[in-house]
């Protein structure tokens, strides 16, 4: 049988999964609010007034996520080395075809998009909060424009994520549904991590 | 409601538009217009204090759309004593209606009346921040009231409420472009809401600079929500579009990064 080694835990996956389909909801019927020509996606999800509770109740499920990700994934986003910034110079290789530098548990693409998904994560929560609860004229407009930036910048990286989970690397998505990858698979894709086990 | 929804935008044809036309200085302070209102509208009164002038209720609520302002201008000769009606003035060009994130919840009717829906609003109190007047205001229902210049009337050529039981002619009632040529006529060089936001569906017919009765020269759609409106809205789903995009045809192109010796093992 094949080593296989342990990337996510279970509570990890069922976060992850939290996540996504919370971002997946709100997505969705966020596009329904902001485009009148979309709107029938707030009709499908039992119209304009339950898709609002919808909107905001599955925010609170998606900020509560996001916060309990931070334990699993921040530290490891936030070490950035030589390897990390020569990664992100080639682009992981995914353009020339070329051979990666060798990254650890996340690699920088990894990282990077974390970084990015959390910042706006946080602020799309914290403003939507405020839209709820209601403020000052001035407050609203800020809060209204940043929502919808957060928003931008998620709609922008969450497919390349998507993609790269996926269809870009096939076997990675085992990581979300069983959550072990084989040696071989980790000692290619993360070989800094499997010195850090010690499994080389 | 009988109207029916003409548009979700900007009023372009001004043809059939209707309109008021306020004269500050034909005015008594009566206040016929916001009791006349309130009756129309079946609106409760509420209790007031004395803060120290006659203008009162102090502000618009959910229980008045329209009232009078009393502005005291010292520091001439004499003083200055004005009066206002204060309520929407169904801007042409309308950030309510922009920013509003459930269609129909406010529309614009033949008449170019800003109108609403109070089944369809969902109380989100965006259109507050659309507002370059402050007019909208929520009712205990959480759902949005303002002035709707009587689309529950006008559309039955009767006119709106304040207009029918004015008695010095302060609030007329008529064709949108007749009550600009009619304005200028009596002197009135510029007319306030002839030009900004598309033409407001309440016009003011004053004398003096429109500072001078508490209003801003220059009116116009915040410029926040003309950002969001102009620059996020379009590229949110064009962002999204081209992402997706992106991906694609790196797939179908470029490809992906198999791995010959791992992959029967990761699959």
């Amino acid at each position: 049988m094949m080593k296989m080694v342990q990337k996510a835990t279970p509570w990890e996956r069922f976060n992850h999964w939290v996540l996504l389909l919370s971002f997946f909801v709100l997505t969705l019927t966020g596009l329904g609010f902001l485009y009148n020509s979309l709107s029938w996606i707030n009709t499908a999800f039992g119209g304009v007034h339950l898709a609002r509770g919808i909107h905001n109740w599955a925010g609170i499920i998606f900020a509560a996520s996001l916060v309990l990700t931070m334990a699993n994934y921040l530290g490891e986003s936030l070490k950035f080395g030589s390897d990390d910034f020569a990664w992100l110079g080639q682009l992981g290789g995914y353009l020339s075809g070329r051979e990666a530098p060798p990254q650890g548990k996340l690699n920088a693409g990894q990282k990077l998009f974390y970084l990015l998904v959390l910042v706006a994560g946080l602020v799309i929560c914290a403003s939507g909060l405020i839209l709820w609860m209601g403020a000052a004229q001035g407050t609203m407009q800020l809060v209204h424009l940043l929502h919808n930036l957060a928003f931008l910048i998620l709609v922008i990286v969450v497919p390349f994520h998507v993609y790269a989970a996926t269809a870009l690397n096939p076997g990675t998505f085992r990581i979300m549904t069983r959550g072990t990858v084989p040696l071989k698979w980790a000692k290619k894709h993360h070989p800094k991590w499997v010195k850090e086990l010690g499994l080389e | 409601m009988t109207t029916q929804v003409y548009a979700q935008g900007r009023t372009r044809n001004q043809a059939g538009r209707k309109g008021l036309l306020v004269t500050p200085e034909r005015c008594t302070a009566c206040r016929g217009c916001q009791t006349a209102c309130k009756e129309w509208n079946h609106l409760l009164a509420e209790k007031t204090v004395n803060w120290g002038t006659y203008e009162n209720p102090p502000d618009l609520t959910s229980n008045l759309y329209n009232k009078i302002r009393f502005v005291e201008v010292t520091g001439n000769k004499d003083i200055d004593w004005l009066f206002i009606s204060r309520r929407c003035v169904h801007c042409g060009d309308a950030g309510c209606m922009e920013i509003c994130p459930s269609p129909g919840a406010l529309y614009r009717t033949r008449e170019g009346i800003v109108a609403y829906d109070r089944d369809k609003c969902i109380g989100c109190k965006l259109c507050q921040a659309g507002c370059p007047f402050d007019i909208p205001r929520y009712d205990a229902d959480d759902r949005v009231t303002k002035c709707h210049l009587c689309d529950d009337r006008v559309p039955h050529g009767l006119e709106p409420a304040c207009s029918k039981v004015c008695p010095t002619d302060a609030i007329r009632y008529g064709d949108w472009q007749s009550l600009i040529a009619q304005a200028k006529e009596e002197g009135y060089q510029t007319v306030y809401g002839e030009k900004d936001l598309a033409g407001l569906g309440i016009l003011y017919a004053f004398k003096e600079k429109p500072e001078y009765y508490g209003f801003d020269s220059t009116p116009g759609i915040p410029a926040s929500v003309a950002f969001w409106k102009g620059v996020l809205k379009p590229l949110s789903l064009l962002g999204l579009g081209a992402s997706v995009g992106a991906a694609l045809v790196h797939y179908v192109t470029i490809g992906p990064k198999e791995d010959e010796e791992s992959e029967g093992g990761a699959a």
